[in-house]
Parts: C-alpha cells; sequence; structure tokens
C-alpha cells in the first residue's frame, strides 16, 4: 500500500488528488481544484498540492506524480504524460470505459485504450480555441449567462441554433448579432453545444472508438455538452454511452496519482518521497 | 454646394466623410459603433457634417482673421456638445438614483451624483480655458467614463456613498444614454460657442455664412462590416474591398497594394492604377492577424490599447511567438510573463505575430510589386509598423510604404468617392 499524489496542470486550473494505492483497494482521499485566474502557475500548482495534503491529513506521501503542464513542480516524484494518466483515471472512474474525451479550458483531446488503460491512439484539436472550454466560458460571458447555468439552460432549448465554428475571440460580435436578431441564450447554447460536440465527435470516429466514452475535463460537468455529444456519437451508427462522473475533472490528477503507485512498486522504491517538512525534501527516485 | 457622403460602418467604428463637389474632403467624422448601428451612421455622419461646415468656415476665416480665432470656436463647440451630453448623462442617472436606489440612501446617492456632474462641468470648463489641453478618448463613453469613474472615488469618502454603487449607476446609464438621439449638430451649438468663443466680427460673418451655406446630399454610399444594415438602397452599398482600394488609391494615387488591418478583419487588396481591385485576400473570421488580436493583448496585460505600441518599441529581445491563435498566444503570454520574461520582448514579439500572419494574406494575394499601402487602426501604432517594415523589406525588398494618419477613414473617403462618381454617371 503506499500513499501518492497526483497534481494536473492544466492553463486555466490545476486539480490535485491524494489517493491510497495498492492492495486492491485504490481510493481518493481527498481532491482540490485551484484556479490559475491570473496568478502565477507555481503559486496555483502549491495552492493544489497543499490542499489536497491538507485534505487527506497526509504527513508525507510515497510518491507525487504530476501531469499536464507540471513538470517543472519541485515536489514532483516523476510526471506522467497526459493521455495516459486520462486514460487510466478514466478507467479507475468508469471500468467500461474503452475512450476518454478530456475537455478542458484550451484544448480537447480523444484517447483511444484498452482494458488495462494502455493508450491505442490519440488526437488533439488544432491550434485553434474556437470550441475550447475558453470559447464556451466567453460566449456564456457575453450572454450573461453563469458558468452552471450553460448546461441546464442549453437542454432547454427548443429550436438549436446553426452556428458554424466562430473565433474565441470574435465571438463576442457574432454573439451580439444572434442577441439582437431575438435569438434565445438557450438556443444559441445548444447550438455552440452541438458545433462543439461535432468536431469531438468526429475527433473520437477518427480514432475508431468502440465502446463507452468517458468525458473528462472541467467541462465534464456540462449537461449540455454531454447530451450534445451523446447526439453526435449516435449519428449514423448505434448509439454510444458517453459517461461521466462527480470527479470528471480529476481524472487526470487520479491516473497520475495512480501510475506514481504503480511505478513506485515496480521498482522498489522505499521511504518517503515527500514529508511535510519542506526541508526534508527528497526526490525519492 | 452638392456633397457627396461614405459611411464606413466597422464592427468597433464607424466613420463618414464628406466631399464637395470637386471630390476634396471637407469633413470626417467617427464613433463607436455600440449595438445601433443606424445611430452609429447617423452620429458619424453628423460629426463629418460638423467638420465640413468648420472646413467652410476655416478657408472663409484664414483669408481674414487668421487660424487661432477659428480654434478657439472649435474647442467652444465641443465644450458645448459635450455639456449637452453631460446634461443628458446626469438627467439619466438622477433618474436611475430615484429607481434603484435604496430609499435610505436615495438622497445621498442623489447628492453625490450631482456634486459628480457640478465638478465634471467645472472640469470641462476648466478644459476649455486651457490652450493646450490633454488628449483624451473621441469617445463620449470613454472621455466620460473615466471621469466619472474618478470623480467617483474622490466622493466615496465625503459623501458615504460607495464607489461601486456610483459606478453601478453609471454602467446601468450609459448605454441608454448613449443611444439617445441628441442634437450635437453645427446649427444647434454655433451660436452659444461664438459667445463663448467671444469671435471678432470677421469670424461672425464666417460663422453666418457656414450656418447659410447648403450642403446638399448629392449622394451616399455605405460600406463596412454592417452594411447590410444600413437603411440605404442596394445600388448604394458597396463592398469594403472595392471601397478600400479606391480610398488607398486616393490618398496615395501610386499605390498597388492595399493592407487594410482593422478592429475584425484584415484584408490585403491589389489594386489597378485607377485603384480598381483586381485581386483581394480577407481573413476567415479569425482575430489572428487583425487588430482584436491586441485588444486581446491588452486586456490580458491590463493594459489600455494605446500603450501597447510604445512599450514593444522599447525591447532588445524580442521573442518568437509560436501559437496562431490569439487565445493561444494569451496564454503563451501568461506563459513567458511567469518565466520571467521581459513584458516589452514579449510585446514585441505579439506585434510581429500579428503582422506576420497579415503578411501571409498580402502574398497570397499576390505580394508587394510596387507601392505599398498600410491603413486601418493597427497602422497607428508604431510597433505594427516598424514590424511591417522589417517583414516588407525581408520578403519583398526595399518597397515604397504609405501610411497616412487618416487610414482609419479610407473605406470611407472610398464610399465617398463612388458616391460621387455614381452622381456623376
Amino acid at each position: 500500500m503506499s500513499l501518492t499524489a497526483g497534481v494536473d496542470v492544466g492553463s486555466a486550473a490545476v486539480k490535485a488528488v491524494v489517493m491510497r494505492v495498492g492492495e486492491g483497494d485504490d481510493r481518493v482521499l481527498s481532491h482540490t481544484v485551484a484556479r490559475v485566474r491570473r496568478r502565477s502557475i507555481s503559486e496555483v500548482v502549491d495552492e493544489a498540492f497543499a490542499g489536497a495534503v491538507a485534505g487527506a491529513g497526509a504527513r508525507e506521501l510515497d510518491y507525487v506524480a504530476t501531469t499536464g503542464e507540471g513538470e517543472d513542480a519541485p515536489f514532483a516524484t516523476g510526471h506522467f504524460y497526459g493521455m495516459t494518466a486520462h486514460a487510466r483515471g478514466a478507467l479507475f472512474l468508469e471500468p467500461r470505459a474503452r475512450a476518454v474525451l478530456d475537455v478542458g479550458a484550451l484544448h480537447a483531446r480523444a484517447v483511444a485504450m484498452d482494458a488495462r488503460g494502455k493508450v491505442l491512439g490519440y488526437k488533439m484539436t488544432s491550434q485553434c480555441a474556437s470550441g475550447s472550454g475558453q470559447f464556451l466560458e466567453n460566449i456564456a460571458r457575453y450572454l450573461g449567462v453563469s458558468q452552471s447555468d450553460i448546461g441546464p439552460l442549453s437542454l432547454t432549448a427548443e429550436k438549436p441554433e446553426t452556428v458554424s465554428s466562430i473565433c474565441a475571440v470574435l465571438a463576442e460580435t457574432d454573439v451580439i448579432n444572434m442577441v439582437s436578431q431575438g435569438l434565445l441564450a438557450a438556443n444559441i447554447l445548444r447550438g455552440i453545444h452541438d458545433s462543439m460536440a461535432g468536431r469531438f465527435a468526429r475527433l473520437l470516429q477518427s480514432l475508431g472508438v468502440e465502446g463507452v466514452v468517458f468525458l473528462s475535463g472541467g467541462l465534464a460537468a456540462d449537461d449540455g455538452l454531454a447530451a450534445a455529444l451523446t447526439r453526435a456519437l449516435a449519428v449514423g451508427g448505434r448509439p454510444v454511452e458517453v459517461a461521466r462522473d462527480p470527479q470528471s475533472a480529476f481524472a487526470g490528477a487520479i491516473g497520475a496519482a495512480l501510475w506514481g503507485g504503480f511505478r513506485r512498486e515496480k521498482l522498489g522504491m522505499g521511504g518517503a518521497a515527500w514529508t511535510v517538512n519542506p526541508t526534508s525534501l527528497s526526490s525519492g527516485a | 454646394m452638392n456633397c457627396f457622403v461614405g459611411i464606413d460602418l466597422g464592427s468597433t467604428t464607424t466613420k463618414a466623410v464628406v466631399l464637395d463637389e470637386g471630390g476634396e474632403v471637407l469633413g470626417r467624422g467617427i464613433t463607436n459603433s455600440r449595438s445601433n448601428y443606424d445611430l452609429a451612421a447617423e452620429l458619424a455622419r453628423t460629426e463629418a457634417f460638423v467638420s465640413a461646415r468648420f472646413r467652410l468656415l476655416q478657408r472663409e476665416v484664414e483669408k481674414t482673421a487668421g487660424g487661432a480665432a477659428l480654434e478657439r470656436l472649435l474647442a467652444a463647440f465641443r465644450l458645448e456638445q459635450m455639456l449637452v451630453q453631460l446634461a443628458s448623462l446626469e438627467a439619466g442617472i438622477a433618474e436611475e438614483v430615484g429607481r434603484s436606489v435604496a430609499p435610505g440612501l436615495r438622497r445621498a446617492a442623489g447628492e453625490a451624483v450631482g456634486e459628480i456632474f457640478r465638478r465634471f462641468a467645472a472640469e470641462e470648463e476648466l478644459r476649455f480655458a486651457d490652450p493646450d489641453p490633454p488628449a483624451r478618448s473621441d469617445f463620449f463613453r470613454d472621455a466620460a467614463g473615466s471621469a466619472y469613474a474618478r470623480l467617483a472615488e474622490e466622493l466615496e469618502q465625503m459623501s458615504g456613498v460607495t464607489f461601486d454603487l456610483l459606478i453601478g449607476l453609471y454602467d446601468k446609464c450609459i448605454v441608454r444614454v448613449e443611444n439617445e438621439p441628441l442634437e450635437l449638430g453645427f446649427r444647434e451649438h454655433i451660436g452659444k460657442a461664438l459667445a463663448r468663443a467671444g469671435g471678432q466680427s470677421p469670424v461672425r460673418a464666417a460663422v453666418e455664412a457656414a450656418v447659410c451655406a447648403d450642403l446638399g446630399v448629392g449622394a451616399t454610399v455605405g460600406t463596412g462590416y454592417g452594411r447590410a444594415r444600413l437603411p440605404f438602397p442596394r445600388e448604394q452599398i458597396r463592398s469594403e474591398i472595392l471601397c478600400h482600394g479606391l480610398g488607398a488609391h486616393i490618398l496615395f494615387p501610386g499605390t498597388r497594394t492595399v493592407l487594410d488591418i482593422g478592429g475584425q478583419d484584415t484584408k490585403a487588396i491589389q489594386v489597378d492604377p485607377q485603384g480598381i481591385v483586381t485581386s483581394f485576400q480577407m481573413n476567415d473570421r479569425c482575430a489572428a492577424g487583425c487588430g482584436r488580436y491586441l485588444g486581446y493583448i491588452a486586456d490580458e496585460m491590463n493594459m489600455g490599447l494605446h500603450e501597447l505600441g510604445p512599450l514593444a518599441l522599447t525591447s532588445r529581445r524580442p521573442v518568437k511567438i509560436s501559437s496562431t491563435c490569439t487565445v493561444f498566444a494569451g496564454a503563451e503570454l501568461r506563459e513567458r510573463l511567469s518565466l520571467g520574461e521581459k513584458r516589452e520582448d514579449i510585446l514585441a514579439g505579439l506585434h510581429r505575430a500579428v503582422i506576420l500572419r497579415a503578411m501571409s494574406l498580402v502574398a497570397r494575394s499576390g505580394g508587394i510589386s510596387d507601392e505599398f499601402t498600410f491603413t486601418g487602426g493597427v497602422a497607428r501604432n508604431l510597433a505594427a509598423v516598424r514590424a511591417l517594415e522589417g517583414l516588407v523589406a525581408e520578403n519583398y525588398g526595399k518597397r515604397t510604404i504609405n501610411i497616412s494618419a487618416d487610414s482609419i477613414y479610407t473605406g470611407a473617403l472610398g464610399a465617398a468617392h463612388f458616391a460621387r462618381r455614381g452622381a456623376a454617371a
């Protein structure tokens, strides 16, 4: 049994978990999210990590695993690629998952995997923020809709507006034009969800995904997006199940923590990799 | 006199140009487009006619009294216009106080607002008295907003009414007040302005003549992003590509290639020796490569748009920006700042990136073989101009590059010339 932490550094938020790993009983003991806003990344990373450690009441950790942009974290024992971390985390939260769609603030990526979490292939959206989490956040702000209302509002749409992909920055004018034409916020949001889901479905289909798709990342909590993705994946074939979990946003951090525990065991590492007193910090590896 | 009017309804600003019968520019007007295109077009037109009548006045007065007398008159006129708008804003806010402020606070809030506007009007009088007043935004929303916020902060201590409440009142009212059609024309205010400026008799006579001058509109042509919304018949609408091509040709007759970087789009246009468009390329609804890119960066850095260029110019070691997308460039900016890179070096890199992207449009439209004209709002940013000069020299060798201070009016100028040609045909 080991006590590990996973820290997933994204562009808008840092997610951290502390887990108990091994002996056939893997459990999440605590999880913390810290929003970056306009702060320096290292400050936010420290805050998220400290929050998770305090939440678990941990005095020392056997492995601290980072993923995302977290390579430089001073307390890291090792770093894992985003795809492998998300695949492992998704399987932990939903054992039937054979693909992950991770929708974050700037990028979306699809990962296909086998039952053991081995990555079979992955694809990312292009170098444009249209259809990203940041994009949806901007649109909601222009519409005067709060983040948590995006999903519920989108679900009430009666006449979805067709929205072709629009620039995340110029969307402000597009939204003003749509509103001035008398279109309802619900119909606009539903149209945007449909347009995003269409892109994500193509991403998943190009990987030849079969079976349950697990939605991870910050946007997994958006019911409107999940519904749109379910519709988009069902087009022209049998329905595909889109699974989510309240801890979907932590899939990357959870996967990293699990991989950390696995690596420690494999390498036969002994002793604490991190203790609560920062002066006794050791690399461990 | 028969005049010709061109109106360029842009996404950010609306511009109008008035030509006389000979095709000479009589007046120009600009306003922010807000969300009301009809009103923006009308305001830009009114402003252009105000400046046209001042131009007539100038022609007249220069013969007799010299230019200085006119400067005072123009300042007095601007003051009168400002006071009318302030009165409208004050009335709107007073009404809002009665409607939305809690009864217990109403009196204090009303008094604080009254005091803000008393001080505001006094400051405007001082501004008029200053022979060389500090520069400020052309737009009422910006000029009034910054003064109001400053005065609200001053009064917060004295009045016991919070800054947030005061600024909230302003935010609620400004859009409504801004969309209220006010009489801001020449004839409405020149009398009071003249009384204030105390002009001598030759000026008075010239004003009389300018008031009476019959500026009939021979024809109007509209163009720009919002042109479809203009209340004009179809034949009075021209695409912004045609208008920019012709406008650049009028400004610089030798022009064969035009690059216009506006708020939300960028156009590269090739024109023939008569100013007629032969080919063009536009960016496809993407903020990278147009003015909004720099606007987004300014917001990210908490700086004013006009402060970016000067800071970028101080860079010694510009960085290379790897993102294309504006949002990604913003993320890259934050990352680089957190790594301790210098703001000016990152900004210089961002200016180069926006120009680099625009230059790819120029290349696709046919490159630069001869005289090159750079127009649009971004042409007022010196760091962008320097980056452009560097990239033109690198890719095409030595070329004549024209940049005009009035380049923001290029589209409206072209439209006005189309109006004049249409009337002649």
